[in-house]
């Protein structure tokens, strides 16, 4: 029964050392036809932070600060504890269902298991990830929002957030490679899914009903994103919400088991179905 | 002595489809039309292969010998029968998976990576395989500035310098000049001697003849000939030139007719391999697993 995820996993913990190195190579090779290199990968989330800011945070509330249980929040701050988990998901989500179908033609005429190819997309977006979280926190503490020992359990929910990511792409990227519709869709729903978390406005504000937010809740992105506030916030633990904590395990489990069967039923074909 | 690679009665079929919605049912198994339409590319094929051993295999364009060249770097699997190859295999083909954005010497790193070399190896690898590509600067451009020579060379060296138990060369040789291809027959000379095992698929009768000692001639998917290549090379000449001799007419007449051969309207499948209860298994924990998610979510959206 479990098996094939058994199986895909073993695959992963094999060869991690090869998907460090791929991933590093990647993240090194992806801005090198550009002048400016790798500073895009700061200038890029910099730019989007600047309008989203400037849209959200000063056209449409007018400078408002967030309400939640623990206060108000400066605006600025609740977005950046949200843009920045997003900035990892989208593009790990996009290129990691893409993953497959771009590499097949390079990993069919070798003995590659293309398991590894989504987990080298998360691990090369997680250096850019981690290096914004901590100048996240940098600047929290500026705001005098220091660290409590809520903020220990950031690392359950960036567990969270990785484990979801690979179940996830393991599933999409398969299915992207036998059906192209399916990434094209994918970048729709990525691009809908950004005002469809809870990112760049306050779904449990008090002018949005609660069936609204209630249904907005089962997008498992917007799990990890109040976790991820949570824990910066100091507000709840994770066991304090054992219902939503369920469902976000059930439905990564769900991506995950049928995920690693379809991607070992299929694996062997890629080629057939290009 | 130990067969280094085995054909049993392989078998490898193409799904014929006529309409591209006919591809997204068969993938979900949902296909249950009556007639399926298959194409032979593969049939019957068996054979024996020794260490050290180097073996042409010739045919007309279409025959097959990529499909088998395929099969034996286990890129495709054999629809039936059964492949055993001991070793590790690297294929040689003219789309030489190359990566076309990345340049020459990042193409060799991450080739060399994905083949499970460490850094220090590759790092001692890097001069010899540029060496023996001869691109010159050419290297630290991208790869799709290069000529389709300049790719198959890079292509070629890398594969060579991964150190293979079985090299399967599929023409890669004929885009390269006379001077490229002298190197790579004295480097494959050099794998000969090292009791490595090549099949080497070409067009060129004389480097089959002065390569390898063996030939297999494939005729639309089924083997027709398998002994010393001197033997092969003239039952096959003769062949292609009676073959000439016809007139177009005749030549038309006589692909149909193999080509029909090799059509398939059979009304059953393959059998998969997956036993009927890892399947029921599987489903079991996929539709728990879905219910639970829908439990839990439909509770959520309650407001509980």
């Amino acid at each position: 029964m479990f098996k094939n995820v058994k199986e895909i996993i073993m695959e992963q913990i094999k060869h991690k050392d090869l998907i460090l190195r791929m991933a590093l190579f990647d993240v090194k090779s992806a801005y090198q036809l550009h002048y400016l290199g790798t500073l895009w990968q700061v200038l890029n989330p910099a730019i989007q932070i600047a309008i989203y800011w400037f849209v959200f945070g000063l056209g449409i509330r007018g400078g408002d600060p967030v309400d939640t249980s623990v206060g108000e929040i400066p605006f600025f701050l609740w977005m950046l504890m949200g843009l920045i988990p997003w900035f990892f998901i989208s593009p790990s989500i996009i290129q990691g269902s893409n993953s497959v179908y771009q590499k097949v033609n390079l990993v069919s005429k070798m003995n590659f298991p293309v398991s590894l190819l989504p987990t080298v997309k998360i691990v090369s977006n997680s250096f850019n990830f981690i290096i914004l979280l901590l100048l996240l926190i940098f600047i929290l503490m500026i705001y005098g929002f220091f660290p409590t020992l809520y903020l220990v359990q950031l690392i359950y929910y960036i567990f969270c957030l990785i484990a979801f990511l690979f179940a996830f792409t393991l599933f999409s990227s398969t299915l992207a490679t036998l059906i192209r519709d399916f990434q094209m869709l994918l970048q729709s729903m990525i691009r809908m899914l950004l005002y469809l978390s809870p990112i760049l406005w306050d779904p449990l504000s008090k002018k949005v009903p609660d069936w609204v937010s209630n249904i907005l809740q089962l997008n498992p992105i917007y799990y990890i994103i109040e976790g991820v506030r949570d824990s910066f916030l100091a507000r709840e633990w994770f066991f304090e919400d054992p219902l939503y904590l369920c469902y976000f395990w059930a439905l990564t489990l769900t991506f995950l088991f049928i995920g690693a069967g379809v991607h070992l039923k299929f694996r062997k074909n890629f080629v057939d179905y290009l | 002595m130990k067969a280094k690679v085995e054909f049993k009665n392989v078998y490898k079929t193409f799904n014929m489809y006529a309409k591209q919605h006919e591809k997204l049912l068969e993938l979900f198994s949902l296909n249950k039309r009556k007639e399926r339409k298959e194409f032979m590319a593969v049939r019957d094929v068996s054979f024996k292969v020794y260490e050290g051993e180097s073996i042409g295999i010739v045919g007309l364009n279409g025959s097959g010998k990529s499909t088998i060249s395929n099969m034996l770097a286990q890129v495709i699997p054999p629809t039936k029968g059964e492949i055993i190859i001991n070793g590790q295999t690297s294929l040689i083909a003219i789309s030489a998976g190359l990566n076309n954005n990345l340049t020459g010497l990042e193409n060799i790193k991450l080739k060399c990576m994905m083949h499970g070399l460490k850094d220090d190896e590759i790092e001692a690898l890097t001069p010899d395989i540029i060496e023996f590509a001869d691109i010159g600067d050419y290297i630290k451009q991208p790869v799709k500035n290069y000529s389709s020579g300049m790719r198959s060379r890079l292509g070629f060296s890398i594969s060579v310098h991964t150190d293979p138990d079985i090299l399967v060369i599929d023409e890669a040789l004929s885009v390269g000049d006379s001077t490229f291809a002298q190197r790579s027959l004295e480097k494959m000379n050099e794998f000969k001697k090292r009791g490595k095992t090549i099949f080497f698929i070409s067009h060129s009768a004389s480097q089959v003849k002065s390569f390898c000692e063996k030939a297999i001639w494939i005729h639309y998917g089924e083997l027709k000939m398998f002994g010393s290549s001197t033997e092969v090379q003239k039952e096959y000449q003769a062949f292609i030139s009676s073959f000439n001799k016809m007139s177009s007419e005749e030549k038309k007449l006589y692909k149909t007719k193999m080509l029909g051969q090799q059509i398939n309207h059979e009304n059953q499948k393959q059998v998969g391999n997956v036993k009927k209860s890892v399947k029921i298994s599987e489903l079991l924990t996929n539709t728990f697993l879905i219910g639970l998610t829908l439990i839990f979510g439909s509770l959520i959206v309650l407001g509980y």
